[in-house]
C-alpha cells in the first residue's frame, strides 16, 4: 500500500517537472517579450548632443489618456487605448561614429524569430539611413502584441518600442497631424525630427 | 554723620505697619477681579469643553485630508500632463520614423529595400 502511494507521488512529481521542462523549452518560441530591453543604449546619452528618452508603461499610458481631452488628441488616444507601454529612445551626435553598430545589434538581437518578423527595412547608402520595422504577432498570427523600429543614420539613432496591439495605419496617419509636419511638406527643414521635449545630456 | 546719612537712616528705619493696613490689604484683594474671570482663563475653559475639541480635532482632520486631498490630485494631474505630453513627443517620433522607413521604401533603390507593408 505504501509502496503505491509513494509509486503515485513520484508519478505527480514527475509530471510537475515535466511540465515546468517544457513549459522553459517552449519560452524561447512563445515567450519573447514585446518589450525590448533598450537600458544598454543609456550610455549613449553622453556622448550624444540631444537625447529623447520616454518610457511610458501600461499605468501612465492610463494616466496619460485620462488628460487627453483636447480635440487633437483623440486620434492619438485611439492609437494607445490598448497599448501596454511606450518606449522612445532618440540620439542625435554631433558626429557620425559616436554610436557604434554594435549599439543597433544589442536591439537588433532581442528581435529574432519567431516572435518578431521583420516587415521593413530599408538602407539608403546615399544618406547612410538604415530603418527597420519589426512586428511581434501572436502565435496564429493575427493579433500584434509588439512593434520595434530602429532607426539608424550617421548622427541619430533611434529605437521606438511598442508594447501591444498597434494599428500601424492609425500611428502612420499621426504625421501631419498633433503638430507633427509631413515630411514632404517641410522639405526645407533642417532637421527631419519631430519637436518635443528633449534632454541634454 | 552727615545729614544726608542722617536722612537714609531715617527713611530706613523700622517703621510699625499703620493700623488696619493688612485688612485693608486683604480687603482690596478680594474687590479685584477673580483669576477664573480674566479673558485669558475664560478662553481655556472656554476651550477646555470635551465637545468642543472634539469638533476642533474634527475641524483639523477634515482640514488636512482636504488638504492632502488637494496635494494628490495636483501630483496626479501634474504626472498626467507630463505622460500625456510623453504620450504625444513618443507617437510623434514613431509616426515620423514609421514613415520615414515606408518612404525609403518607396524611395531607395529596390533592390536594398523588402517590405512586407
Amino acid at each position: 500500500m505504501n509502496a503505491r502511494r509513494k509509486k503515485i507521488r513520484i508519478n505527480a512529481w514527475a509530471k510537475f517537472f515535466g511540465a515546468m521542462l517544457l513549459g522553459t523549452l517552449s519560452l524561447p518560441a512563445f515567450g519573447q517579450n514585446p518589450r525590448l530591453d533598450i537600458k544598454n543604449l543609456e550610455a549613449l546619452a553622453k556622448k550624444a548632443s540631444e537625447v529623447v528618452d520616454v518610457n511610458l508603461d501600461g499605468s501612465l499610458l492610463k494616466l496619460a489618456s485620462k488628460f487627453m481631452t483636447d480635440e487633437d488628441d483623440q486620434e492619438a488616444l485611439d492609437v494607445i487605448k490598448n497599448l501596454k507601454g511606450v518606449y522612445v529612445k532618440s540620439f542625435t551626435f554631433e558626429k557620425p561614429g559616436d554610436y557604434s553598430p554594435a549599439d543597433v545589434d544589442a536591439i537588433r538581437s532581442q528581435l529574432q524569430a519567431p516572435a518578431w518578423s521583420r516587415i521593413v527595412s530599408a538602407r539608403s547608402k546615399h544618406d547612410g539611413e538604415n530603418a527597420e520595422i519589426y512586428l511581434m504577432t501572436a502565435a496564429d498570427g493575427g493579433k500584434v502584441l509588439g512593434m520595434a523600429i530602429i532607426c539608424a543614420e550617421p548622427t541619430e539613432f533611434t529605437v521606438v518600442n511598442i508594447v501591444g496591439p498597434v494599428d500601424i495605419d492609425k500611428l502612420s496617419q499621426l504625421e501631419g497631424k498633433m503638430g507633427i509636419p509631413r515630411l514632404g511638406e517641410q522639405d526645407n527643414e533642417p532637421s527631419q525630427k519631430p519637436e518635443g521635449h528633449r534632454a541634454k545630456p | 554723620m552727615n545729614p544726608w546719612e542722617e536722612s537714609l537712616r531715617e527713611a530706613l528705619r523700622r517703621k510699625a505697619a499703620p493700623e488696619g493696613f493688612t485688612d485693608r490689604v486683604l480687603a482690596r484683594i478680594r474687590e479685584l477681579p477673580g483669576r477664573e474671570k480674566r479673558p485669558w482663563f475664560q478662553f481655556r475653559a472656554f476651550i477646555a469643553r470635551p465637545a468642543l475639541r472634539w469638533a476642533a480635532a474634527v475641524l483639523f482632520l477634515a482640514i488636512a485630508s482636504s488638504v492632502a486631498f488637494r496635494e494628490q490630485q495636483e501630483r496626479q494631474r501634474r504626472q498626467g500632463e507630463i505622460a500625456r505630453m510623453q504620450v504625444k513627443q513618443a507617437l510623434r517620433i514613431a509616426s515620423v520614423k514609421l514613415n520615414a522607413a515606408r518612404r525609403m521604401v518607396q524611395e531607395v533603390n529596390p533592390g536594398t529595400a523588402q517590405s512586407r507593408l
